[in-house]
């Protein structure tokens, strides 16, 4: 899924202080997941912007929706109904979800509440992780289900550095080293071997060779 | 929940906590309901941030809850949630300028119970120095505090 | 000015070879290489020039690399794959080689968050491995990645770095025969303070041939204080110096504790001279290019054998 955190509220408050009626926009996905975007924190949100609007004697209305994803037209436009009070969304969707509102109703101001981060999975609860890069050539296979690419902190194909101690990445003592685990887990496989061979430098077309991707399916298309 | 009545403090209290059924609720309310506004949980981790934010949104000086001492909880870990909620709540009104201690946590006693009346009056006089909440904004003051 | 890597000359005629490290000015200055070449001259066989090391902004390896061979020196031009795609990457092996540069070491580079630009993107397009290779088929095969030819091949003397010290330590093997097996002539490895756990990489080395396919030079680095071998002892990851090397330093007052560094670091080269598959050593003495003479001196391995001219 996709990750973010929100903005500190002071950013936010400078950035809606120049709307009086606001929209804070949910997203009941991914955003929901990682506990940062879902309807909870978009209650959570919208109270505290209407307590601070009070102490600082602002006059502003703040509301509050949360639609089931943010980045599907078809779940977008149920804001039709809904949007028109509005002068501006604070939206609480991954940068994805904040663009397709905005694409859908150009003339309305959307600011993004978070800051999206990566695409990850939920290690434990309350624990999230960086794990994939979206290169659009998946090698996952070839390094025993860890990637490389995502986890290594210098994208090393035929690793690790000499910067790998006591399995942690020299970068942050936090980051276990991609290529520790790595050797673990092809250990576990009996398919050591794999890493003797030279792996060649990744073809990086596939993640921005052609520009901002876009895939298109015939056989889904009206 | 929303009560438009303004009070002093919202509590948010276990329904284990000693005394605190309905008939002591209906007497505690008798004796002190336009200043304390009860709200009786099945656990004390079921309450949520939103819950706190939205009582001290609408009409609560201070929100605060009342957990069985730890290790004594049904759901084996409410007052460990509840810890940790509230922190994130007092972590939230803090960003806005509110003071942290308008939302707090009180943990029963395992060798010293007390009843319910008890542990509100105990959190009262603990709040009642922080006086009117901004976040009510000056409208919500009585004609007492107003100064009128 | 000879264009031939004397590192290479040296090592070819299995002579133990010296190579010393320097590291370009937090400016434009070209005087600062060049003073400091003129405390190497002579006294080494060439001279690795460092690349934004720590990612800290330094004049260039290329461009200090040039002003070396202006004063008659073999440089070893560092090239890391953090700041560089491989279009400049291979681009600067054409350029490096066409200013008669015969040395290259490939390396990974400290990550980007270590020095005063955080904020920069790394790249890393190639590891340093693939960069051997690539740098292999430049110079064997004339063609560049993607298989397009050259019209004029380089000429590369190719190395890589080796840390016997890191972990997993039965891995550092496997990575040293890759780094061989994609074409690195030379091996620079990572100080050496301990030497019984280098012996042991030394000897699994030999064991899979390694030593035999290519030159392996031990990296020494003079302490100049008890408080940095603590500090590199604590605080820089993939560095093995051992307590008695500590308490060593501690023993001796302040002022003597420099002698006592070079005293360990020549002890330290006197013991690799005699080790089976160690071809030379690498002194790293970081801004501390004075010493370097006299560490070549004492461990007995002046002068350098004659610069063959071309």
């Amino acid at each position: 899924m996709i990750t973010g955190e929100q903005k500190p509220v002071e950013e936010i408050r400078k950035m809606i202080a120049p709307y009086k009626r606001i929209l804070v926009l949910g997203c009941g996905s991914c955003v929901a997941e990682c506990a940062s975007g879902g309807e909870k924190e978009t209650a959570m949100l919208a109270s505290a912007l209407r307590m601070a609007a009070r102490m600082n004697a602002e006059d502003v209305v703040i509301e509050e929706m949360t639609l089931d994803r943010q980045c599907v037209m078809e779940f977008v436009i149920q804001l039709d109904k809904a949007i028109d009070p509005y002068d501006a969304v604070l939206s609480l969707g991954c940068g994805a979800g904040v663009q397709a509102v905005a694409d859908m109703y150009p003339e309305v101001p959307i600011i993004p509440g978070l800051n999206t981060e990566f695409l990850g999975e939920t290690k434990a609860q309350g624990v999230w992780a960086e794990t994939c890069l979206g290169c659009g050539d998946c090698m996952l296979y070839d390094f025993g289900g860890i990637c490389p690419l995502a986890r290594c902190s210098k994208q090393i194909l035929n690793g690790p550095c000499g910067g790998s101690v006591d399995g942690k990445c020299e970068v942050n003592p936090d980051i276990p080293c991609a290529w520790q685990l790595i050797i673990d887990r092809l250990d576990k496989f009996g398919a050591l071997d794999r890493l003797e061979e030279i792996y060649p430098p990744k073809d990086w077309s596939t993640k921005q060779g052609g520009g901002p991707r876009k895939i298109i399916r015939e056989d889904q298309q009206k | 929940m929303i009560n438009t009545k303004r009070r002093k403090l919202a509590l948010f209290y276990c329904q284990n906590v000693p005394e605190s059924r309905e008939k002591d609720r209906q007497a505690l309310e008798e004796a002190c309901g336009d200043v304390i506004s009860l709200f009786p949980m099945p656990c004390s981790g079921r309450v949520e941030p939103v819950h706190l934010l939205r009582a001290l949104e609408e009409f609560a000086d201070a929100a605060y809850v009342i957990a069985c001492p730890t290790g004594a909880c049904r759901n084996f870990e409410g007052d460990l949630r509840a810890r940790k909620r509230i922190e994130r709540t007092r972590s939230i009104i803090e960003a806005i300028g509110l003071e942290r201690e308008r939302v707090g946590l009180l943990v029963c006693s395992k060798d010293n119970p007390k009843p319910l009346a008890v542990l509100a009056r105990e959190i009262m006089d603990k709040v009642s120095a922080l006086g009117p909440s901004p976040a009510l904004g000056p409208e919500a003051l009585d004609d007492e505090e107003k100064g009128i | 000015m000879s264009h031939e890597s004397q590192l290479k000359n040296v090592l070819v005629q299995g002579k133990f070879s010296v190579t010393a490290e320097c590291g370009p000015p937090k400016g434009a200055d070209p005087e600062v290489i060049l003073k400091k070449a003129q405390l190497l001259k002579g006294m080494v066989d060439a001279v690795n020039v460092t690349d934004n090391q720590t990612a800290i902004v330094r004049m260039s390896s290329l461009a200090a690399c040039a002003l070396l061979k202006t004063a008659g020196l073999d440089p070893v031009l560092q090239m890391v794959v953090r700041d560089r795609n491989r279009i400049s990457l291979q681009s600067d092996i054409l350029g490096a080689s066409a200013l008669g540069i015969r040395n290259v070491l490939c390396l990974s580079g400290d990550h980007q968050i270590f020095g005063n630009q955080p904020q920069a993107l790394g790249v890393f397009d190639l590891d340093s491995i693939q960069f051997v290779q690539v740098v292999k088929g430049m110079r064997d095969d004339g063609v560049i990645t993607g298989g397009d030819s050259l019209d004029h091949k380089p000429d590369m003397f190719i190395g890589a770095a080796a840390n016997p010290f890191a972990d997993p330590l039965g891995f550092r093997i496997v990575r040293l025969a890759k780094k061989i097996k994609a074409g690195a002539d030379f091996i620079q490895t990572q100080c050496i303070y301990n030497l019984n756990r280098f012996e042991t990489w030394l000897s699994m080395a030999a064991d899979k041939g390694l030593t035999e396919k290519t030159y392996i030079l031990g990296g020494v680095t003079p302490l100049k204080s008890a408080g940095m071998a603590k500090y590199m002892k604590n605080k820089v990851a993939g560095m093995d110096i051992p307590d008695d090397v500590i308490k060593r330093m501690e023993g001796v007052p302040k002022d003597k504790q420099r002698e006592e560094g070079i005293n360990i670091c020549v002890e330290t080269i006197s013991r690799l001279k005699e080790l089976k598959g160690v071809s030379g050593v690498h002194i790293m003495a970081i801004e501390w290019e004075e010493a370097v003479g006299e560490i070549v001196k004492r461990a007995g391995l002046y002068p350098r054998p004659a610069l063959d001219r071309a």
